[in-house]
């Protein structure tokens, strides 16, 4: 059904594992991709660690989806809260994203926590124009504390995150190295309690209740997860595209981010978070030449997916019906 | 409040005097139950009578206006459900309730949330205290699917299977964790008689000398036989209880069962 489904749980051999057609698509993928700077355009290279970038910042809508049940149009509100601690701490304290990549995750995870507390019965709807606030709230911010964040201007971001690299690649490896790592680590959440619990909460709050989970930790838990995910996200587009200004982070940014994850059937691995990503990055890029038809496209492959990707789940619930009666 | 008794009485899940109702409507009236361990009690009645209200108030889903609910001593009435689920009270649901994107044995181990103590940096990372008590987690969780009969589907989708056997599952989640109470939430509804057979059995084979066991059910026979005890509530009031032939025999009974225009 979907990627949370994983019927093979039972730990298998690492030889098992690995010579699973779709694990061998993926390592293919991983290596040429981890080779694709050696040959490619600094175009390329560029636009790819943007892509990697804005991947995890679909992986963080994801995880709101999968485990929580909700839907947010404001995560680029969190998005800016790791891009903005990395510029800030880079002008005021020098220090490079080695140091302020732990800074903007922690404040993605408090910013997550103090909204989802005071928000943690709203659900729908209801939720989703409340993160909204946020989006539509955020560039104003910035904009007015100027002395800190250069206002409409923004910030420079030019510090080496791993010194002694060519730059290009360095930013490129660095982004790419972060998106595998939390594929991975979105893996074990699968199998682990609170990912359990989590799943369980959001399927029947009640049932999960009746065995000691409760609705207000699930929701700021799995809040706060997204939120972090988001703000080490804004703090590798912040090195990937060497600046932060209030326009990259506005309600559509945030919408945009949402449509990535759609597109990306909310898949919480490799291949659909740079689907995502991709959708994010590489397709406005490519179909700048398009001109005022772009939106036109977007929305087009938009509706084409959702409609797609619906028609499939009632057509395999008709077949399966068919099957059983 | 009564006066309750919160002096211990070990493993003892007793409701007094409970008074419950919605707006100008009493649907529980000074109802008081005794559920004692090793024995299975049974809460029957027709539609109406009130007997998922008082499992709700058991479970915490509902706080009556009045009257106390008190377990092996401590008092309940104020607990919402997680934390009488940490006093080892367990449940399971009349609509199934379990997670479609897990598999059975997973939904199982949902069952043991309140054992585990792995933190959030088990949760990302591959360390070594997580991974082992992931391993003795999924092990319980098989055990408590082997002693109903159902190790065979651990690793199946719910989806996959027949409501028989997910019935089943739920019992193994509730009774994953060795609680002290058991309530089951019309365990045979939905399931044809084969497997409410099935399910009898499998019940009958949970049973402890500590373990209290209350299944509010509309088959009849099923709680005739599968209880020690039973409790017979109509318009929000125990009008009978005591062994399956006393309440078969009680005229009451008889009048509502069989001349009434219910069930």
């Amino acid at each position: 059904m979907s990627d949370l489904t994983q019927t093979d749980t039972p730990p298998r051999s690492f030889v098992d594992r690995a010579l699973d057609p779709k694990a061998l698509a993926t390592l293919a993928l991983i290596g040429l991709l981890l080779l694709l700077p050696l040959g490619a355009g600094g175009y390329l290279v560029y636009s790819l660690s943007l892509c990697f970038a804005n991947a995890i910042g679909v992986l963080s809508v994801s995880v709101l989806v999968r485990y929580g049940g909700e839907v947010s149009i404001g995560h680029s509100f969190f998005v800016a809260l790791g891009a903005y601690a990395v510029a800030i701490l880079e002008k005021q304290a020098g220090v490079g994203l080695m140091v302020s990549l732990p800074v903007a995750a922690l404040a993605g995870l408090v910013g997550g926590i103090v909204f989802a507390y005071p928000s943690r019965r709203l659900s729908g709807i209801y939720l989703a124009v409340s993160t909204m606030a946020l989006a539509l709230a955020l560039p104003e911010i910035l904009i007015h504390s100027e002395k800190f964040t250069g206002g409409f201007e923004g910030l420079y971001v030019a510090l080496d995150p791993l010194p002694g690299l060519p730059k290009a690649s360095q930013r490129y490896y660095l982004a790419f190295g972060l998106l595998v790592l939390i594929c991975l680590a979105l893996v074990r959440l699968r199998r682990s309690p609170q990912g359990l619990a989590l799943l369980m909460a959001r399927a029947h709050p009640r049932a999960a209740e009746a065995f000691g989970i409760t609705r207000g930790w699930a929701r700021i838990s799995v809040f706060a997860l997204s939120a972090m995910l988001a703000s080490i996200s804004g703090a590798v587009v912040a090195v990937a595209s060497s600046a932060v200004s209030p326009n990259s982070f506005t309600l559509w940014s945030a919408i945009f981010l949402l449509v990535g994850s759609v597109v990306s059937l909310n898949g919480l691995t490799l291949v659909p978070a740079l689907v995502g990503g991709a959708f994010l990055t590489l397709v406005p890029n490519y179909l700048a030449g398009a001109g005022d038809w772009v939106p036109v496209i977007y929305g087009a492959v938009l509706l084409g997916v959702t409609l797609a990707v619906n028609s499939a789940s009632d057509i395999r619930r008709i077949l399966s019906r068919g099957g059983r009666s | 409040m009564t006066a309750i008794e919160t002096r211990a009485v070990a493993q003892r899940l007793r409701a007094e005097n409970l008074r419950l109702s919605f707006g100008a409507i009493q649907v529980l009236k000074d109802v008081s139950v005794d559920l004692e361990p090793g024995r299975v009690t049974g809460l029957i009645g027709p539609n109406g009578a009130g007997k998922t209200s008082l499992f709700n108030c058991l479970t915490g889903l509902y706080r009556p206006q009045f009257g106390g609910i008190v377990f092996g001593g401590v008092p309940l009435q104020d607990l919402p459900p997680h934390r009488r689920a940490a006093l080892g009270i367990s449940r399971s649901f009349q609509h199934m309730a379990l997670c479609p994107d897990l598999t059975v044995i997973e939904n199982v181990m949902v069952g043991l949330t309140l054992e585990r103590r792995s933190g959030w940096a088990n949760a990302f990372l591959p360390l070594p205290s997580g991974t082992r008590e992931d391993a003795a987690t999924r092990r319980k969780a098989l055990a408590a699917l082997e002693s109903l009969g159902i190790a065979a589907v651990a690793e199946t989708l719910p989806a996959e299977l027949p409501p028989g056997t997910l019935r089943l599952v739920e019992i193994a989640r509730a009774m994953a964790g060795n609680p002290k109470a058991l309530l089951l939430d019309e365990p045979a509804a939905g399931l044809n008689a084969v497997e409410t057979r099935d399910l009898m059995r499998a019940l009958q084979r949970l049973i402890r000398p500590d373990l209290v066991v209350v299944v509010v059910e509309h088959d009849m026979d099923l709680i005739m036989q599968l209880c020690d005890r039973i409790y017979v509530l109509n318009f929000g009031q125990i009008i009978a209880h005591g062994t399956p032939a006393e309440v078969r025999a009680d005229p009451d009974v008889v009048r509502i069962y069989l001349g009434g225009d219910d069930d």
